[in-house]
């Protein structure tokens, strides 16, 4: 009996013992951003080696796609459980914000994290503090068949004479790729939108946003080019209100469209899955007379004011912004290194890295406010409402810029 | 009495039912009231109450034409959705009610659609409705029956036609299963009976099945009434409420009110107006269950 005691207080004492050792383990959440191309092994190799250097501290990378990121977040912050760190469109920032969660990031990175980022990329900084840190950034630039076409267009109008020479549709195959479902935002309106001169608010001399301008000459021109490819040259792949983004990436991959407008993680997603055609890359096309313009997108990973392990979220940051993890990370998303370290690694002299950075004094960002994802939706569904006949351009417009001002109090 | 009280049996079972209780508190009656709070006040995009505003959300969401055709939209859609599910689980049921070669393999069979998750369900349509490797087009194509078949995903009509299949292919088996075991409580001797007055299969069905099975029939649809109202998963997976907001029912119309464009104030008028939709739809059959006796 007593040995039978013995042995269970020894038990007892060693489980305590493990217990112990895991309840005084700080535990460190991260909100990560599935990116088209990323691995799911990326993601836990990155913890392992982590937790192997770190091992006070439990690491728990919470993996979500891309396109469900902002309203998982969005329920985690409502429900007042904030992750420690998360990934974010930098365009959130100003909505997180607005919410009072977001730490200012810049006192708890290492001098060395902080000299080793290009400033130029540090869109996280709101009148001069530093709320997100970047974690990529890229222009977005053409796809194209180059067994099929010679010469990338320079303008939309020399982009749709080639589609009305490629297209094929007996054959599934489509000389211009166009989404019109949902996913995060609605870049496909902001190519030929920015490409037309236009942007989406008239910018006041203060530098804030003034009144919707999907509406005007440009905007206008840019949905009635749109609507054109889809519904009077037919260049596009039919339905375009069925397609998302990344299915319309998958059309590509499988060599049934021709031209394609994507960001870097197309060409990670092309080297993967071995394309079996020759494809090539030039920069966003523009219309003709205006200057050449695409969007910029840059995602930033933000501190949470809520969280009790700062320091330790710290820590990962240096550890995932060390060169061979970013490097891999790079390699995997398609996107231009956002540590100067890895500027002149010989990966990023590839054709793809060079149009997107060639492109990048001409671009322009997302607007930056609290009530963009509303707009967002606004605009998209009008631009949908075009492409079914149900509206006009103008009328489209006109009612989606009417509504965003409404919204805005304008 | 009060001394009675502790020296019986009830205390434990007061005991028993302490933890239930506070888990109904806490995660049923505090979210359901807050949300009626969240309806009548200006919220912040925590979720926080502001300040009173008296009906400005539901005004908000009345003057919003959109609002009315999602309310029309999700009432159309659970009428159909329902009536189908109800009649092909019925005729299903009775089928399996009969005994033949196979039967334990069709009633496997017909259970799959429930077992499996919904959202997986659903993206699995999501792939058999894509016009470019999607099975559906494929086959209709290649079997000749449709040369042109629409992309079922992006125009209003067929986007919402494909939904509705789609609840109706997840729902079917659960009426299935409850008119079954409804059938089989019904006892043989009343047919044995009907035969011997010269019963056709019609009138069997129409005079014996039918009334006996209302109870379960009553229950089975309301049950699928209010699921069918919140289907959320299988437009969210299959549309996102697109093309546009073609899709879009009151339970998607409110995510994406709450969650996307983080207005907890007008996403909570709508969500007590769900409430107070299906509370009236439940009071009234409820209603007719009592009064019909079937207790």
């Amino acid at each position: 009996m007593k040995k039978w005691m013995a042995v269970g207080l020894v038990v007892v004492f060693l489980l305590g013992l493990v217990m112990g050792a895991s309840a005084q383990k700080k535990k460190v959440s991260v909100l990560w951003a599935e990116y088209d191309g990323l691995t799911p092994d990326y993601a836990a190799n990155l913890e392992s080696a982590f937790e192997k250097e770190y091992p006070d501290i439990d690491l728990n990378i919470i993996s979500t796609p891309w396109d469900k990121m902002h309203d998982r977040l969005i329920s985690f912050v409502a429900g007042k459980q904030p992750p420690d760190l998360s990934v974010i469109g930098t365009r959130w920032l100003l909505e997180l914000m607005d919410m009072g969660v977001v730490e200012p990031i810049e006192q708890w990175l290492s001098k060395d994290l902080l000299n080793n980022i290009d400033p130029a990329l540090m869109e996280g900084k709101i009148k001069g503090v530093l709320y997100g840190l970047p974690v990529a950034a890229g222009t977005r630039l053409m796809y194209y068949r180059s067994d099929l076409i010679d010469k990338a267009p320079e303008t939309f109008e020399e982009m749709l004479q080639i589609a009305q020479k490629i297209n094929k549709p007996e054959e599934k195959f489509y000389a211009v790729g166009m989404s019109g479902k949902k996913y995060v935002e609605l870049t496909e309106y902001a190519y030929y939108l920015f490409g037309n001169g236009g942007y989406f608010f008239e910018i006041l001399p203060d530098g804030s946003y003034g009144k919707c301008t999907v509406n005007d000459e440009a905007g206008v021109g840019a949905l009635t080019f749109m609507n054109d490819l889809v519904n009077t040259y037919k260049v596009t792949q039919p339905g375009v209100a069925a397609y998302r983004r990344d299915e319309l990436q998958d059309l590509f991959i499988s060599g049934n469209l021709g031209i394609f407008f994507s960001g870097g993680f197309t060409a990670a997603l092309l080297e993967q899955r071995g394309a079996q055609f020759q494809w090539s890359v030039a920069p966003m096309p523009h219309f003709e007379g205006k200057p050449q313009s695409t969007i910029i997108i840059t995602d930033s990973i933000v501190l949470f004011k809520d969280s009790q392990v700062k320091a330790e979220a710290a820590k990962f940051l240096d550890f995932f912004y060390s060169d061979p993890w970013r490097l891999e990370f790079d390699k995997l998303v398609g996107f231009p290194p956002v540590t100067k370290s890895l500027a002149n690694d010989s990966f990023f002299q590839k054709p793809v890295y060079q149009v997107m950075i060639q492109q990048i004094p001409g671009a322009k960002g997302w607007p930056l406010m609290p009530e963009w994802p509303e707009c967002n939706d606004i605009i998209w569904d009008n631009i949908v409402a075009t492409f079914l006949g149900e509206k006009t351009p103008q009328k489209a417009m006109d009612d989606a810029a009417q509504e965003i001002d409404s919204i805005r109090g304008m | 009495m009060r001394g009675k009280f502790w020296r019986t049996e009830s205390v434990v079972a007061y005991l028993f039912m302490v933890p239930a209780s506070v888990f109904l508190l806490v995660f049923m009656f505090y979210p359901i009231v807050y949300v009626i709070l969240m309806s009548f006040f200006r919220v912040n995009k925590l979720g926080d109450l502001m300040s009173f505003s008296g009906w400005a959300n539901f005004r908000f969401m009345f003057d919003k034409p959109e609002f009315w055709q999602v309310v029309l939209r999700s009432c159309i859609w659970t009428a159909i959705a329902v009536a189908v599910k109800t009649g092909l689980g019925l005729v299903i049921a009775l089928l399996l009610n009969v005994e033949f070669l196979g039967k334990k393999l069709a009633r496997t069979l017909v259970i799959i659609p429930w077992a499996s998750s919904v959202p997986i369900s659903a993206m699995i349509w999501q792939w058999t409705y894509n016009n470019d490797f999607g099975l559906l087009n494929h086959t209709l194509r290649v079997l000749g029956i449709w040369k042109n078949p629409p992309i079922w995903l992006a125009e209003p009509g067929s986007a919402f036609a494909a939904n509705l299949w789609v609840d109706i292919w997840c729902g079917i088996p659960f009426m299935a299963l409850v008119f079954l075991a409804g059938l089989q409580a019904i006892p043989q001797e009343l047919y044995e009976a009907a035969e011997v007055d010269g019963a056709t299969s019609w009138t069997k069905f129409r005079f014996v099945t039918l009334p006996l099975l209302s109870g379960v029939l009553t229950v089975a649809t309301l049950l699928s009434t209010l699921w069918t109202f919140n289907d959320f998963n299988v437009i969210y997976v299959l549309t996102a409420g697109g093309p546009g907001t073609s899709t879009d029912i009151l339970i998607t119309y409110i995510y994406k009110y709450a969650f996307q464009y983080l207005r907890f104030g007008p996403a909570a008028a709508m969500a007590v107006i769900t409430f107070a939709i299906l509370l009236t739809v439940s009071i009234i059959y409820a209603r007719s269950y009592f009064k019909e006796g079937a207790f």
